[in-house]
């Protein structure tokens, strides 16, 4: 009889544990999608000034200016953490233009505002790679948990499916060609 | 590599379970040197000496428990690193927290001209991280990310826990088996049946420091294999961290000034790299299997 009651309680303990680990894992994810989120509009937020700085220095780069503005906005109306991630892409290449041009405006380099900005922007780039690459461990984890044994039993119990990993996008992929 | 963080539960529920061994065990080693030296030295005052041996350590392994690190800071005379001056320090520390989900450490800066850094705390929430001057000013942001890369490591594994304590109470064992050896040469004429005792007190002042060696010896060198190894993991950028060993490799000079006990915590052995790294696996080591990742 006690030996009944100690193996149903191991049996439900179980249960609960791997429970548990499902909602931790999927809170990891969430957690980890938000600080993207959280990320990407730090870098929304840096571009205004940016463009206002810029805007003293080399005001007849109108096209490479309008470029970053332009993506800017589309960061700030995309919805969804894919849409998001890419229009962020967008606005990379727009700021590689614009950091590109600088270079031929020396009293715009050496403006200390524009480089605390422009080490500011790339400070927050590396932190949504980061972000990025912890959503997709997290992913990981946690697909791993649903996929074997005995974990894919529980997932099935519990009607978890395996979730989507972030995608890279097809142009960070390839290898960077030098001209010279 | 593949599982992530949940592959190195076994390290971390070691480090815990060694941790709290340690405490209980430097908890019997104070009483014990109580119960001894009343019995050599006054044993009409058995009770009190063994209450105050017991209030003593429990005084003392709650206190370093919780301010191991402030301990381990102070000694190396280090200074909190100000966000405004080193931006560097801190970005390259925000974005490896984000990658690896663990809370912001708190930054110090030791004043090291040789390139080291080492991490410590109770737990990922109470840690810091200390980086040498050196470090700052000789390496680049990639390399500085694979040296804080690894001490974050040490910190989601509850390395420091385990390594700080180690430091931190090893030195007062040995500290206590001291005062109780030098302490024999003024004691006066005693009665029968002490020197049973005082001998017994001897080989415990003796022993004590070959405890403390072996206790050190525990602090395996793998560690420090899997801090790298999962450094890599959060950076993706093993040349990083490989370019900065090597730069240590390079500079190759030992610091006189920092205590003997502490070098365990460091990032690399602070006093020498080829002869005694008994703490810490040769560098070139470590440089050989962070290139076949």
């Amino acid at each position: 009889m006690i030996l009944l009651i100690i193996i149903l309680g191991v049996a439900a303990l179980i249960f609960f544990i791997y429970f548990n680990r499902f909602v931790i894992l999927e809170n990891r994810i969430g957690n980890s999608l938000s600080q993207i989120d959280v990320q990407l509009k730090r870098r929304a937020d840096l571009i205004p000034n940016l463009i206002e700085t810029v805007k003293g220095y080399a005001k007849h780069e109108k096209e490479a200016i309008k470029a970053v503005t332009d993506a800017r906005k589309a960061l700030v109306a995309a919805k969804g953490i894919e849409k998001k991630v890419k229009a962020d892409e967008k606005l990379e290449k727009a700021l590689k233009t614009i950091f590109a041009i600088a270079e031929g405006y020396p009293d715009l380099k050496a403006n200390q505002n524009f480089l605390e900005l422009q080490r500011e922007l790339s400070a927050t780039e590396d932190k949504i790679a980061y972000a990025r690459q912890y959503y997709n461990d997290s992913i990981l984890v946690f697909n791993n948990l649903c996929k074997t044994f005995p974990g894919a039993f529980f997932a099935k119990l519990y009607g978890k499916k395996p979730k989507e990993y972030l995608k890279i996008a097809e142009t960070e992929k390839k290898p960077v060609k030098v001209k010279f | 590599m593949k599982k992530g963080r949940i592959s190195f539960h076994d390290q971390i529920l070691r480090n815990k379970l060694k941790s709290f061994f340690l405490m209980l065990g430097i908890f019997v080693v104070i009483v014990l040197l109580g119960y001894v030296i009343s019995n050599a030295f006054a044993p009409e005052y058995f009770f009190t000496i063994m209450i105050f041996a017991i209030i003593f350590s429990l005084a003392y392994i709650l206190i370093s428990y919780h301010n191991s690190d402030k301990i381990a800071l102070a000694s190396v005379g280090a200074k909190k690193a100000s966000r405004s001056e080193h931006k560097q320090y801190y970005d390259v520390v925000e974005g490896l927290t984000i990658a690896s989900g663990m809370p912001m450490p708190k930054l110090y800066i030791m004043p090291l001209q040789q390139i080291n850094a080492f991490a410590s705390g109770r737990n990922p929430e109470n840690s810091v991280i200390c980086v040498s001057e050196g470090a700052l000013k000789k390496l680049d942001k990639n390399e500085l990310e694979g040296v804080v890369a690894h001490e974050l490591s040490h910190i989601g594994n509850y390395d420091i826990r385990y390594m700080t304590l180690v430091t931190v109470m090893v030195g007062m064992v040995a500290i206590i088996s001291q005062v109780f050896l030098r302490s024999l040469w003024f004691r006066r004429g005693g009665g029968r049946g002490k020197e049973i005792f005082i001998l017994l007190g001897i080989i415990l002042a003796i022993l004590a420091p070959i405890f403390v060696y072996l206790v050190q010896m525990t602090i395996s060198r793998k560690r420090e294999f899997v801090a790298d190894a999962s450094a890599v993991k959060f950076t993706r950028y093993p040349p990083g961290l490989i370019k900065a060993l090597e730069k240590i490799k390079e500079e190759n000079y030992p610091e006189k000034r920092v205590n003997k006990a502490l070098a365990p915590l460091f990032f690399a052995n602070p006093f020498s790299f080829r002869k005694l790294s008994s703490t810490h696996p040769p560098i070139e080591k470590r440089i050989k299997v962070l290139k076949r990742m």
